[in-house]
């Protein structure tokens, strides 16, 4: 149970300053985090194999105390393989983090520990970014396609998968359709 | 004379009642059902009349929003964007173009601000009124709270239309600011508007909140606890119902939300009658942020950055833009790496993170009640699908 504090009294200015550090000091050293900016958040940068391990810390962690999933969001970084980015919210501290989970390029179809059993939430994130970029959490009850149908196996936000070309049933017949961008 | 005879009696109290295995039955609820609000879709297995398991389905209205952002240009996909909340369309725009603005470090006019904050509040309340609407005749006032909710939508829509020529999605914001400026008569008919919205409120809170079979309907019926809201992904009046203050116009202010006076109304139980309670009261609150945006706005000025590049280049850069759009936390994770487009466009819909937790809600009520949970949790499909 996470603890919730009964007179919640938001602070104007987000703390970003030392959060990155108060990480560093929390998450065992035998773990490689590599930590970068936004523009509005602190990046921690870290591998697969490690990120259950990192996020039950910062879920854990007095000070650190990531109770909230905010979101997760897969991309394709094409030549750089697939990430995954996690972002975490403290009710208690009012900060966010995002995380970068950096797949291995050679695979098309990471393996990455499932966050279910840390936060419920991570659910239907997990199962859209399963279908959308062929990530497998590993741990994940039920990884099904969620927005797409059933039955199909296709993961159109790859950058591989192409876009259709805008069908002209009449009209403009030479040049190419659309708008020179 | 005995209406019963003597061997009915025994038969009904006696040695021979009956004892029936019940088989659970699944009963599929959707997409095509009025009470789903849109095309959702869900399968119950109902043990009688209680829901034992529910399985929510959704995509019914994917557009491919995400896609379609990565295709087009940064002001291009502002179309698409504000499809999505298609109840409070220039949230959505709002919350786009902020977070444009933001990643590509864009300034934008204070009147233009002004008037943001104004059209996206009314939108607010527009997507409330909605729910007031809707959630009335899932609980059985059938077509009343409907019309009375519809007289103010309708009012706002046309202040729509006056300003930005359109009025579901007007597209009216621009990154930089805004297309034009309001026309002359804006202030003294939104303040006419809003003295009309808040006897709408009035109206509503009169219609239902004190009516017993409303209250019993409601009150205690599937009570989150702030831990549970927490864990689930609940954000807005959801999270707020269960007495946690968070609201992101509050916490991280973006816009001009720090300059304003607002209070963040909150529940105790967590409970369908709190949820309904919180938003009543978040429409009034907000129009009161009108009121304070219309006296404190400068009269006169730019509403468009003059200094905007004429084809909008971001090199790299990073960005996750949140605010609080009218169902809960609506963020934009945005991604550039140089060119016209963007690398990669995310969106976190409030709606979509709300419902995945109506299992748990749903599991253990009627299934006359699993109606007015999902009406409580304010989906917006075109938010779920994207």
């Amino acid at each position: 149970m996470t603890s919730v504090p009964k007179q919640f009294t938001p602070t104007r200015q987000v703390p970003r300053q030392g959060l990155a550090e108060k990480i560093r000091r929390a998450v065992p050293n035998h773990i490689p985090l590599e930590f970068g900016e936004t523009k509005t958040d602190v990046d921690v940068r870290l591998k697969p194999e490690h990120l259950l391990e990192v996020v039950r810390v910062l879920k854990e962690h007095r000070d650190l105390a990531f109770d909230f999933l905010r979101n997760m969001a897969g991309v394709d970084m094409q030549e750089q393989g697939l990430h995954l980015k996690i972002h975490l919210y403290s009710f208690k501290h009012n900060h966010t983090v995002q995380l970068t989970v950096e797949c291995p390029p050679e695979e098309d179809h990471p393996h990455v520990p499932s966050l279910t059993s840390l936060y419920r939430a991570a659910d239907w994130h997990e199962r859209e970014a399963a279908e959308m970029f062929g990530f497998i959490f590993d741990g994940h009850p039920n990884l099904k396609n969620l927005l797409l149908e059933e039955d199909l196996h296709i993961h159109p936000l790859l950058k591989a998968h192409p876009l259709q070309e805008p069908e002209i049933l009449q009209g403009i017949e030479d040049g190419p359709p659309g708008f020179p961008f | 004379m005995t209406i019963w005879p003597e061997e009915a009696i025994v038969r009904r109290h006696g040695e021979t009642e009956f004892e029936f295995d019940t088989v659970d039955m699944t009963v599929n609820v959707g997409p095509q059902h009025p009470a789903t609000h849109g095309v959702f879709r869900m399968l119950l297995t109902v043990d009688g009349e209680v829901v034992v398991d529910c399985e929510p389905y959704i995509g019914y209205l994917h557009r491919g929003l995400e896609k379609l952002t990565e295709n087009a240009d940064y002001r291009q996909a502002m179309g698409w964007w504000d499809r999505t909340d298609y109840l409070a369309g220039l949230n959505c725009e709002g919350a786009w173009c902020m977070a444009v603005e933001k990643l590509a470090g864009i300034e934008v006019p204070e009147r233009a601000e002004y008037i943001r904050v104004i059209m996206m509040e009314l939108s607010r309340i527009n997507s409330h009124f909605m729910f007031f609407g809707a959630f009335g005749a899932d609980v059985g006032s059938f077509g009343t709270s409907f019309t009375y909710a519809w007289r103010e939508r309708e009012r706002i829509y046309d202040l729509f239309e006056e300003v930005a020529g359109d009025r579901m999605f007007p597209t009216y914001f621009r990154i930089g600011g805004v297309t034009m400026d309001l026309p002359e008569n804006f202030e003294a008919r939104c303040r006419w508007l809003l003295g009309s919205i808040r006897q709408g409120l009035e109206d509503l809170d009169g219609l239902l909140t004190g009516n017993e079979v409303f209250v019993e309907r409601c009150r205690g019926l599937s009570p989150v606890t702030p831990e549970q809201a927490i864990n689930w992904g609940l954000t807005g009046p959801l999270l707020r119902a269960t007495g946690i203050p968070w609201d992101i116009r509050k916490v991280e202010p973006y816009s001009i939300y720090d300059r304003l006076k607002f209070e963040i109304p909150v529940g105790t139980q967590g409970d369908v009658f709190d949820r309904w309670m919180v938003r009543l009261a978040e429409a009034y609150q907000s129009t009161k942020i009108i009121e304070q945006c219309l006296d404190e706005m400068p009269k006169k000025g730019l509403v468009l950055n003059p200094n905007l590049p004429k084809t909008l280049r971001i090199d790299s850069g990073e960005v996750y833009f949140r605010t609080e759009g009218t169902k809960g936390e609506y963020s934009v994770y945005l991604m550039a790496r140089g060119g016209n487009k963007p690398y990669r466009a995310k969106l976190r819909s409030p709606s979509f993170c709300n419902l995945s937790a109506l299992r748990e809600m749903v599991i253990g009520n009627y299934v006359a009640d699993a109606i007015i949970i999902l009406g409580s949790l304010d989906i917006v499909l075109g938010e779920v699908d994207k």
